[in-house]
């Protein structure tokens, strides 16, 4: 089954892209879980549809626009949104957690009024929800090899600091760590690894991947190390193997992968019952 | 009921916007203060489930085509609610993974079923970002009667949920029977879910609940005023998407989520210009 993902170029692309994702998105959620940012991955997300809807509609107005490859709009829109969000809460200073779903449906209710602008309600819109196996191109696969080289070199260089901010973040500050700028940069991040997974697991699902591989994870783990091990254990069988079923029945890879992690979730939930 | 039969497909969105325009925010008001307005996007997320399962049933088993697929959304929403209040108590030093849990796992399956069942996935965008076009007559009937049902139960309960609300452990002592009343708003969610579906979108229900009261708060000084205000934001966002996407031919969820946004940002300019000062947030 798994032959002929080598056989065809751009199944290994996809395969391979996969690989990465399947490392990124848990290890990247096993931080967002544990600093209870687990919804920031859906709202940035959801304005990542913005972005790539806003260049859809760039492109077909302006044939300069055409050719740029609308992962970059849509991370550009994704780092603005990260922005935003810190800056909704200040605003609502009683009620902070509001900032999330007025990024998330302000989000995707401009991105809707592009794509009609843009008479972009077709399949190719599809595939940008709920991702496809066969839509990763050699230029997408080089761009997401860039963006998981800078993530893996970021996360090697301030491990220890994101450690310690996740677990006690007075102490943390106290002991003179930046936390505003490793906080932007964390996020940043996460909104690159947003954009780089979407063409596989699709936007609407690129959160799953983040949450519940960790989700899972955690009922095991003994400690932080093994939540990672773990996370990226279930993240990487999932994507593999949803992949290939998504090839075979030719549904849509994202909803694939996501229920294999649904499944994963619940078997550990039943198995660990007890535990917790 | 024979007027209605007479309204043109443009006078029952309206009429349908009017009814959503003045449910959403009311019971956004109460998610707000409870501070679970995220509560909407992940039972919206699994309407959908409910939907493209209904629509998948009815295509693979003939003796089960007359199902209409916003009742099995219905139905799915309820039980996703029950869910999420199992998965609260699975990880309890970490609750809110249950939101994101819910709301991947329900989508994902939409996706799957989505791949499933036959016909073009492009049929599947007026559920997802909502239509004024596919409103027939019987979905006007449907968003009139859960709208009905919804607004008897808010008000039969209102003192109630009020006090839910503000202070669960005194609800308690003084003797609101909270669990049965959760089970009562859980159904109310998933009811305004469904009905709002047809006009603004499953993926911008959530906008609905959550921009005209995020407005209002900004600018309110009660609890009462909040929910008036939000009211006024949630119709006039209503009817001015609905004008603007009839007469410019855009997506209805998405120009009424725009004019909520649009009113969101004027709201921030009054308060940041302070010509009021509100007391709520």
């Amino acid at each position: 089954m798994i032959q002929v993902f080598f056989q065809f170029d751009f199944l290994r692309y996809s395969l391979y892209t996969g690989l990465m994702i399947g490392f990124l998105a848990p290890f990247l959620g096993v931080f967002l879980v544990v600093r209870r940012l687990s919804l920031i991955a859906d709202a940035l997300s959801h304005i990542t549809l913005t972005g790539i809807a806003f260049s859809l509609l760039l492109g077909r107005f302006y044939p300069l626009f055409a050719g740029l490859n609308p992962l970059y709009m849509g991370m550009a829109f994704s780092v603005t949104g990260a922005l935003f969000i810190e800056r909704l809460r200040n605003v609502y200073k009683y009620y902070k957690e509001l900032a999330i779903p007025i990024i998330l449906s302000a989000g995707i209710g401009i991105g809707v009024v592009f794509i009609s602008l843009a008479d972009g309600f077709t399949n190719d819109l599809f595939h940008y929800l709920f991702g496809s196996v066969v839509t990763i191109t050699r230029t997408d696969f080089q761009m997401i090899g860039v963006i998981s080289a800078v993530v893996v070199v970021l996360i090697v260089l301030f491990y220890k600091e994101w450690f310690f901010l996740s677990f006690d973040e007075d102490q943390a500050v106290i002991s003179g760590i930046p936390k505003k700028a490793l906080h932007f940069i964390f996020i940043v991040m996460v909104a690159l690894v947003i954009a780089a997974s979407m063409r596989i697991v699709g936007i609407l699902l690129v959160s799953a991947l983040m949450t519940l591989p960790v989700a899972s994870a955690m009922r095991w783990a003994k400690s932080f190390k093994q939540t990672f091990l773990y996370a990226v254990i279930f993240g990487e069988v999932s994507v593999v193997l949803g992949l290939v079923l998504a090839l075979h029945f030719d549904i849509a890879s994202g909803g694939t992968i996501v229920m294999l992690n649904v499944i994963i979730l619940l078997i550990s939930l039943l198995l660990t019952r007890k535990r917790m | 009921m024979e007027i209605l039969q007479q309204l043109t497909f443009i006078e029952r969105g309206i009429v349908a916007g009017l009814i959503i325009g003045l449910i959403c925010p009311l019971l956004g008001a109460f998610l707000l203060v409870r501070r679970i307005t995220i509560i909407t996007e992940a039972l919206s997320h699994i309407t959908l489930t409910g939907i493209t399962a209904g629509v998948f049933i009815s295509q693979t088993m003939t003796w089960l085509a007359f199902i209409n697929p916003l009742y099995t959304g219905l139905i799915f929403s309820l039980v996703g609610s029950i869910l999420i209040e199992k998965l609260r108590h699975a990880y309890k030093s970490f609750q809110e993974l249950a939101v994101p849990i819910i709301l991947s796992s329900g989508i994902g399956l939409s996706a799957i079923l989505i791949g499933l069942s036959s016909g073009s996935t492009v049929e599947w965008y007026s559920y997802l970002f909502g239509s004024l076009v596919t409103v027939s007559l019987s979905d006007l009937y449907f968003t009139m009667a859960t709208g009905f049902i919804a607004f008897i139960i808010i008000f039969a309960f209102y003192k109630e949920w009020l006090s839910i609300s503000f202070d669960q452990e005194f609800a308690k002592t003084s003797g609101i029977k909270v669990n049965r009343l959760n089970f009562f708003f859980s159904l109310l969610i998933a009811l305004v879910i469904s009905m709002s579906m047809k006009v603004v979108g499953i993926l911008l229900v959530g906008a609905m609940v959550t921009l005209p009261v995020a407005a209002s708060i900004q600018i309110a000084k009660s609890f009462r005023q909040v929910v008036i205000l939000g009211i006024i934001f949630g119709e006039v966002a209503m009817i001015a998407g609905i004008l603007f996407s009839y007469y410019f031919n855009i997506a209805t969820g998405g120009m009424v989520v725009v004019t909520g946004v649009v009113i969101l940002l004027l709201t921030s300019l009054i308060k940041r210009l302070g010509l009021v000062s509100s007391t709520v947030a």
